[in-house]
């Protein structure tokens, strides 16, 4: 680990940034620039870009996005979508069980993943869609559930007294909830508020109780975290010193402690995500989730591993395993270097 | 920096006459409730951090609090700067009553009185630049200083012996006696009338204490602010103030000029905590010596102060009386003006040696004894 103070050679002011009191500092290149700090967060960026590790994950991690993102692009490129039953269209490729006829799931030059059994849906664009699918939803319980964290959080920490006293109670409330049972058991409640169970569910309302379920008891950790940090800034004295000039609570909070408070945030979102994909691939599984035909990289395993299917390949396992195992593991990765890099301090 | 390194000689007696009074307090009290007891919280108690000091800080004096650690110091700045809500008691500012004002009543003066903090490493706002840190006072009081606010602020950075090229660095690219200068700096930049000085160098280095009490007198002298000093460093108490208060247990015991409670202190508390200060003589040097007092025991919980007098517990004169009755603050027979004492049985006003040291505590008695 070196010291936060260290630079890459030929940045201005770099180690001798800290001067002596009451001593000019040297300016070695006088006149050159101006002399211009660098903020803990640009001090950050510096430690990240050294982490190899970080740097990996973060390019595993986006090339992910990227793809979620593409993936009509890409599957327009590819000339096929994941919501043609290829068993109708070109019923020469699979025999009368409905299962390719080629070896490994019917991979070919055209069908690069393979077919699915019974329907014959592309796997390939099937998995581009699935992914996209996970991390739009994960992504959105990550902001709602940040936002949550900060509001609850900071006010709690902030305000005190009776106010913290009642959201903490709510926190432990919802912590002792069985999470994974709570979605379970939750979700058909909650997408019947929408629609009458009689009637077909849109894929949008099923994607809204994902988000309403997992954002309910996701926020907490979050919560928690940010209550100790403010509650640990409200005593330090340069909030005193704006108390003094006058700074109404709320520039307070603003400008005082939410730049304070990006650390935690950073670091637990990082955290939170992965999880939050992996969560959301558990209830599809599940069958609580997104269901066919939307694609979606849970509903994927449960379809590769009903009885059908496994039978016949493990292939049908092997993509959207491998990718999810490499975007989690990334994403982990992703989270540590963070962590790392706003805390060198804190020995792993 | 011209400054010298060392604590110059105190200031010949304070012969600038005392200005009208600037900041009034009487009667302050600050009560914290003690909360305890289950299943339902109530309080069971009170610390009586500060319990009713009257203190006078005139315009453009410098007006010192010293006191042991505890004994409310930092409570009664705190409380001044409105940081706290007094519990009872009276705060007038230039005659106006600010004692239960909320902030936005507070907003006019608020830029005349401003406050120095003791810990340079958490006063700063590490994720601001000394700019944006120096500049946020006038932000919020929609303060525009001619030329624009980076000028102002690198004027300021200039007057407290800063590089004004610094604007855009960070806190964590300074030392602690830089630092300290960036929060004097912020202090002055809305001009204040009063600035507290919540000890403002026990968090420094020795050397560089001296530096800052310097820029702070330099500051006190040429813009003529005046200056609540709290501190617990008698010396540094006695480069920078022309009157002192001294507090025990969340009370004034001794007020009066600089030269009165250095020279001719008459509490007993003022004695003992005087006689503590280590003195290097040189022997054979022909200084008179100095008296000793040794206390014994810490100061009493200010959630049970003793009852009368608050030192009685640890005093060599207790009486009865002292139990019974709260000594007053007046003005004893042989006092200066303005100098006061709350004590039943005064000492002598000198702080020369005495036939005999005042050991009062009885491990320091038997330690003695064995090294005559």
């Amino acid at each position: 680990m070196t010291s936060p103070i260290d630079s890459p050679p030929g940045v201005e002011g770099g180690g001798a940034s800290v001067v002596v009191d009451g001593e000019e500092p040297k300016k070695a290149k006088a006149g050159d620039a101006e002399l211009v700090g660098r903020s803990p967060g640009q001090l950050m960026w510096i430690r990240f870009k050294r982490d190899r590790t970080g740097v990996i994950s973060a390019y595993v991690v986006i090339f992910f996005f990227l793809i979620g993102l593409l993936a009509p692009v890409i599957s327009w490129l590819y000339g096929k979508d994941p919501y043609t039953v290829y068993a109708d269209e070109r019923p020469e490729l699979f025999d009368s069980a409905g299962v390719p006829v080629q070896p490994n799931g019917g991979i070919s030059g055209e069908f690069w993943f393979g077919l699915e059994p019974g329907n014959g849906y592309d796997v390939f664009t099937k998995l581009l869609y699935g992914i996209r699918t996970s991390l739009g939803i994960s992504v959105a319980v990550t902001l709602a559930t940040v936002l949550t964290g900060i509001l609850l959080g900071v006010t709690a920490g902030y305000l005190g007294g009776r106010t913290d006293y009642w959201i903490s109670r709510v926190i432990d409330f919802l912590l002792a909830f069985p999470a994974q049972l709570f979605f379970i058991a939750s979700m058909p409640v909650v997408v019947s508020l929408f629609v009458s169970p009689r009637d077909e569910t849109p894929v949008y309302v099923r994607v809204v109780a994902l988000i309403l379920v997992m954002w309910f008891l996701g926020w907490m950790s979050l919560g928690r975290i940010l209550r100790g940090t403010t509650l640990a800034l409200r005593e330090r004295e340069f909030i005193e010193a704006a108390k003094v000039s006058g700074a109404p609570p709320w520039r307070i909070i603003r400008k005082e402690i939410l730049p304070n408070v990006v650390t935690p945030i950073l670091v637990q979102g990082t955290y939170m995500l992965p999880n939050f994909v992996t969560a959301e691939a558990g209830l599809s599984f599940l069958g609580v989730g997104i269901v066919e035909p939307t694609p979606d990289w849970g509903q994927m395993f449960s379809k590769a591993s009903t009885e059908l299917v496994m039978q016949n390949d493990i292939t049908y396992m092997f993509f959207p395993g491998i990718s999810m195992i490499i975007f989690i593991v990334a994403f982990n990765l992703l989270g540590d270097s963070v962590r790392d890099a706003f805390d060198p301090k804190t020995a792993r | 920096m011209t400054e010298d390194l060392v604590l110059p000689a105190p200031r010949e007696a304070a012969a600038d006459a005392p200005g009208e009074p600037l900041l009034v307090v009487e009667g302050l009290v600050k009560h914290f409730p003690v909360k305890g007891g289950f299943p339902i919280r109530r309080t069971v108690g009170q610390v009586q951090a500060v319990d009713g000091i009257d203190l006078t800080v005139h315009v453009g004096e410098s007006f010192g609090l010293v006191g042991e650690s505890g004994c409310g110091k930092s409570t009664t700045g705190r409380l001044i700067t409105k940081l706290l809500e007094p519990t009872r008691g009276t705060i007038s500012y230039r005659g106006k009553d600010i004692t239960h004002a909320r902030r936005k009543q507070l907003a006019p003066i608020r830029s005349e009185i401003q406050m120095i903090f003791q810990d340079p490493y958490s006063s700063l706002n590490p994720r601001q630049t000394v700019g944006k840190i120096i500049s946020g006072p006038m932000e919020v009081n929609g303060i525009h200083p001619e030329g624009g606010r980076e000028k102002r602020v690198r004027e300021l950075l200039e007057i407290v012996g800063l590089n004004p090229e610094h604007y855009n660095r960070f806190p964590h690219e300074f030392s602690g006696g830089q630092r300290q200068r960036i929060g004097v700096a912020r202090a002055l930049a809305l001009e204040p009338k009063l600035i507290v000085a919540d000890e403002p160098v026990s968090a420094l280095d020795v050397s560089i204490q001296a530096q800052v009490v310097n820029l702070l007198q330099k500051v006190q002298r040429e813009l003529g602010i005046a200056f609540l000093f709290i501190a617990h460093d008698l010396a540094v108490v006695r480069h920078f103030s022309q009157r002192v208060a001294v507090m025990y247990l969340g009370k004034v015991i001794e007020v009066g000029d600089r030269d009165s409670i250095y020279t001719r202190p008459r509490h007993p508390y003022t004695h003992a905590l005087l006689s503590a200060v280590p003195e290097v003589n040189v022997a054979g040097e022909d200084v008179p010596q100095r008296e000793r007092i040794r206390l014994a025991g810490d100061v009493p919980s200010p959630i049970a102060p003793p009852s009368g007098c608050r030192f009685r517990t640890r005093c060599w004169k207790a009486q009865d009386k002292c139990a019974a009755e709260e000594p007053p603050l007046v003005r004893l027979a042989g006092n200066h003006e303005g100098h006061l004492t709350a004590c039943h049985f005064p000492e002598e006003p000198t702080i020369e040696a005495r036939d005999k040291d005042i050991v009062l505590d009885p491990a320091l008695v038997a330690l003695e004894e064995t090294d005559d």
